[in-house]
Order: structure tokens, then C-alpha cells, then sequence
């Protein structure tokens, strides 16, 4: 079956906003992966190591949280803050 | 009773809604034998209640609720429905028709192909805000709305999609289209009803509180969503930084009995769904102090005063004043500052998260959907009920009634009972026509 994609493409511009939300969530998963590696973290932690906007960090980590890249460890010592770890594949 | 005239597209009643009001009105009708129509304009039926954690003042479970209605309505064989679509050019037809046109717009996934595996979720590569999780998380640009969608029917967002193709080579029923467009359907009913609802007034327009400058100053919509199973966060959490709250406010009558908004109107259920939440929030996160800063408490409904009374016993801190600004600490904490009406004083407080109780407006536009015929709304622009006592249902054109918020701001039981009024009005006005 040929693809209807195709037909589109010839009708439709592809915005500037559209391709940099692609190119942001790609960049922010890929460092959020990259600082989770070693061991669990928490968004203030992940802030700091990635020096990422820490409402950003917040925003992504939950959103990959929810499409199963990342999940909810325990919380810190003072009641505050989760630990977010890679989901094991 | 049933149309039996040849053509599809005569239905005995119009819905304009499928919400909660439009799902029982619906029914109703469709249970007493008449062919009905629905027409939804977002995904999914279910309208707000839907989305919501439970219901005030008995604490039921809101979906619990609202699901089993939902699907009946979508399965019943005297109702048709048309979701992500608009009602356009009503128009009356003599004196016992009206015509209209459906514009579907183009979910750009075909309905009854989509098996709702999201196989086209996984691969889509691109992240734009989840609306039904009031933009606390992200979702794809190929996205099914939410896990109880009724249809449960992947959409596109064509507008952020760039046309990477992964989403259709991903789908094994074949369902994602392209070529999809704009479909108008016309359509000859007999009788309307418009159950449209309302909206939710948009905070930005309440600059002192700093709602999207301030990450922790929250809607009530968007805590309502992370008291729910299918929350965005695995618990309550602040927004800026995924802290666990532990002294949060609510402000009420936010954008409520306030001129300088153009709302002077109450908006009857802010009170209510803002002490209900607190007590969920005592139960989420027992540590928690939660104060709610009101000007009145309207607890006006059956078993609402035991509610707020329960609400005072489990420890929530009830505080008489007028909230007229908030600031924002560099540790994302924030500063209400407030007139405490008791004690006469300006005083500030710092709370780790505010929950706005923003208010409800009409939803406008309704009157734009008639043509040739005058829709009469009262002056805060709701549907005008012309006998409001001896019949709450009937608007200025004979044979379009009201039913649920589209007639002015009111809580989840008095729709559903304005809704069956509406029903059997809308019944007996098109028996009395044959
Ligand atoms: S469009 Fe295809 S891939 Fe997406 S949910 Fe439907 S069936 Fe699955
Ligand atoms: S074509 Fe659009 S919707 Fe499909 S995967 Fe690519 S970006 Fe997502």
C-alpha cells in the first residue's frame, strides 16, 4: 500500500515550531537518559548535572515518566523529592 | 419515535454537547424511541466530568460515573455521534424542521480501523503539551486523547506533526490517513438541544496571581488531574521542581464575583470542588496543611455544609480574605498576600503551592450556530431560559432547549437533572408535532 504520508507532504509546510519541538524533546530525553545511567536522581539533582531549567527538567522527566523511559524510585531523606530511575528493559 | 423516512441523515433530535448533560439528555430520548445525533466538538465524550477525581459531596469516583453512562450512549442504536466536530447554520424549516451542517474535522486516523494500540504513540517523535493533562506533561503529536476516550481512537495534531511518516508506517490496521479532510455533513432534525457546557475562566487573565510566570501556582484542573489513578506525576507534586507539597493554598473565587474580569456572577461550584480536594490532598499526602483563603462559603447544596464542616474537622485551614496578590520566592515558594477580613489587617503567608479555584464563563459561540433565528443569550452571555420557573428548559426558539451549564454555572447533579428536564421537554415537544 503506498503511503497517504506522501500526499500530504506535497500539500502541507512542516512549521519551524514543530521541528524544534522534535529536535528540544530529543536533546532533553537524550541528557535525561545520559544523567540517569549510573544510579536514580532527583529533579533538583537532574538540574544540576544537566543544567537544564529545573521546570523543564520536571515537564520531560515526567512526560518520559509516562511513556515508560523512566520510573518513580523512592523519596529522599527529608520527605521531598523522588528518585527517578531508567526503567529496567 | 424513530424516523423511518429513507435518508440517513434525519434524526429526531440534535445534541449539541456530549458531555455529561448532552450524554443524559441523549439517552433519555434515545430510550423513549428517538433517533438522536450527537455532536461533540472535542476527541472524546465525556465533557469535564470525565477528567475529573471524584465527585463533591459524596466523594464516588467521577469516571466511575461518568464511563458506564458514556458508553451506553455510544452504543446505544438510536444515537449517532460525531465527535471533533462543529454544528454549523441551523436553521428553522417551517415550523417543524430544522437543517444544519456537521463539519467534521479531520482526526486524520480512520474510527473504525483504530484498534487503539498506540503503536503510532510510541514512535512518533514529537512532544507538544497533553491538554487533558492541562499541559503538566507532555503527549505526541499522534496521540490517543486519554486511557478512557470514548472512541479510544488515535488523532493527530496535524498543526505540530512533522510529516515524518512514522506514525503510518507503525500502524499494522492500516487506520492513519492523510488524505482525510473537512467532511460537512448536512442533516434535517426536528427538535435541538444544547448542552455546550462551559469554560473554564483562562488565569492568565488574573495577573496578580502569576499563574504560567509562577510554575507552582496551579489551576484547580490541574490538581484535580494529580488526584486522579491516570495523574501526570506519581503523586501530587509541585510543577517547578517535583517537590512534595507541604503547605498549600487555595484561593477562591478566582476570577469569580469579580467586575474587574467581567464576572460578577458566582460561579456555584469553586467552593465545593476546592474543599473536596483538599480532603483528597489530606489523603494523598497526609502532612500536608492545606488553607483555603475564600470570601464566602457558598455550601448551599444537599450534604454540601456536613462537607465543608468535614473538611474543618479533618484540619483545613479556613481563612476569611481577599487574596489580592501573589510573588514568587527564588525557592519556587510564594507569598499570599491578603486582606484578613476578621482581623481587619494585611497580612502575607508563604504556601509551597497555590491552586487558583478559577471560575466558569458561558461558552460563547452558540448563538452563532442559528442562522435566521435568534439564540437569545442572558447578560452573562449563557443561554437565556425565557420561563425560567415554570419551564428552565426552553430557550427563544421554540424547539431548542437547554440543558446542564450551557444555561448558567451549576454542579454536576443539577446538569444531569436539567438534563432529564430538558429530555422529556425536547420529547414532548416533538410528539405533540406529529
Ligand atoms: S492509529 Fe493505528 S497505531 Fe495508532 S492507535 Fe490506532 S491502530 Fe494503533
Ligand atoms: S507523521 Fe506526524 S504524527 Fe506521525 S509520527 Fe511523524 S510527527 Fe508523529
Amino acid at each position: 500500500m503506498s503511503k497517504t504520508i506522501n500526499i500530504i507532504k506535497e500539500k502541507r509546510q512542516v512549521t519551524e515550531m514543530a521541528k524544534q519541538r522534535r529536535k528540544t524533546y530529543a536533546d532533553i530525553r537524550k541528557q535525561l537518559l545520559q544523567a540517569l545511567e549510573e544510579e536514580g536522581k532527583t529533579i533538583p539533582e537532574l538540574a544540576t548535572s544537566t543544567g537544564l531549567p529545573i521546570e523543564d527538567v520536571t515537564y520531560y522527566l515526567m512526560t518520559m515518566r509516562k511513556f515508560g523511559d523512566v520510573v518513580t524510585g523512592s523519596v529522599d531523606d527529608d520527605d521531598a523529592y523522588f528518585y527517578y530511575e531508567l526503567k529496567k528493559k | 419515535m424513530p424516523d423511518t423516512t429513507e435518508t440517513t441523515n434525519r434524526f429526531d433530535a440534535l445534541v449539541i454537547g456530549g458531555g455529561i448533560a448532552g450524554a443524559e439528555a441523549a439517552l433519555n430520548l434515545a430510550n423513549m424511541g428517538f433517533s438522536v445525533v450527537i455532536v461533540e466538538k472535542d476527541l472524546s465524550l465525556g465533557g469535564k466530568m470525565i477528567h475529573l477525581s471524584k465527585v463533591f459531596p459524596t466523594l464516588d469516583c467521577s469516571a466511575c460515573i461518568t464511563t458506564p453512562k458514556i458508553s451506553e450512549t455510544a452504543r446505544h442504536p438510536n444515537i449517532k455521534i460525531f465527535t471533533y466536530s462543529e454544528v454549523h447554520d441551523i436553521k428553522k424549516l417551517g415550523e417543524n424542521r430544522f437543517t444544519a451542517q456537521i463539519h467534521k474535522k479531520p482526526r486524520y486516523v480512520k474510527e473504525d480501523e483504530c484498534t487503539g494500540c498506540e503503536a503510532c504513540e510510541k514512535v512518533c517523535p514529537v512532544i507538544v503539551e497533553d491538554q487533558f493533562q492541562f499541559d503538566l506533561v507532555g503527549r505526541k503529536v499522534a496521540y490517543i486523547p486519554f486511557s478512557i476516550a470514548n472512541p479510544r481512537v488515535a488523532a493527530i495534531d496535524i498543526e505540530n506533526c512533522i510529516l515524518c511518516g512514522a506514525c503510518e508506517k507503525a500502524c499494522l490496521a492500516e487506520a492513519i490517513d492523510f488524505t482525510q479532510e473537512m467532511e460537512i455533513i448536512p442533516i434535517e432534525i426536528k427538535a435541538v438541544v444544547v448542552a455546550t457546557g462551559y469554560h473554564l475562566i483562562d488565569p492568565v487573565k488574573l495577573p496578580n496571581y502569576g499563574y504560567s510566570k509562577f510554575k507552582n501556582v496551579v489551576t484547580a484542573m490541574q490538581m484535580e488531574r494529580q488526584l486522579v489513578p491516570t495523574r501526570p506525576f506519581n503523586t501530587v507534586l509541585r510543577p517547578k521542581d517535583g517537590k512534595m507539597p507541604e503547605n498549600i493554598a487555595y484561593v477562591l473565587c478566582a476570577g469569580s464575583r469579580d467586575e474587574t474580569v467581567g464576572n460578577p456572577i458566582c460561579s456555584q461550584i469553586c467552593c465545593m470542588y476546592s474543599i473536596k480536594q483538599a480532603q483528597l490532598i489530606m489523603g494523598a499526602l497526609p502532612m500536608a496543611d492545606v488553607t483555603i483563603y475564600y470570601l464566602h462559603i457558598r455550601a448551599f447544596g444537599k450534604g454540601f455544609n456536613e462537607f465543608y464542616l468535614q473538611a474543618k474537622s479533618m484540619g483545613v485551614d479556613f481563612v476569611k480574605g481577599k487574596v489580592a496578590k501573589i510573588t514568587e520566592k527564588e525557592n519556587g515558594n510564594l507569598i499570599v498576600r491578603y486582606e484578613d477580613v476578621y482581623k481587619g489587617k494585611v497580612k502575607e503567608t508563604e504556601h509551597d503551592l497555590v491552586v487558583l479555584a478559577n471560575g466558569i464563563l458561558a461558552n460563547d459561540g452558540i448563538s452563532e450556530m442559528f442562522d435566521g433565528v435568534k439564540l437569545e443569550t442572558d447578560p452573562f452571555h449563557y443561554v437565556k431560559q425565557i420561563d425560567e420557573l415554570a419551564n428552565p428548559t426552553r430557550t427563544s426558539i421554540p424547539g431548542v432547549f437547554v440543558a446542564g451549564a450551557a444555561s448558567g454555572p451549576m454542579d454536576i447533579p443539577d446538569s444531569i437533572l436539567s438534563a432529564g428536564a430538558a429530555s422529556s421537554e425536547t420529547a414532548s415537544y416533538i410528539r405533540r408535532l406529529s
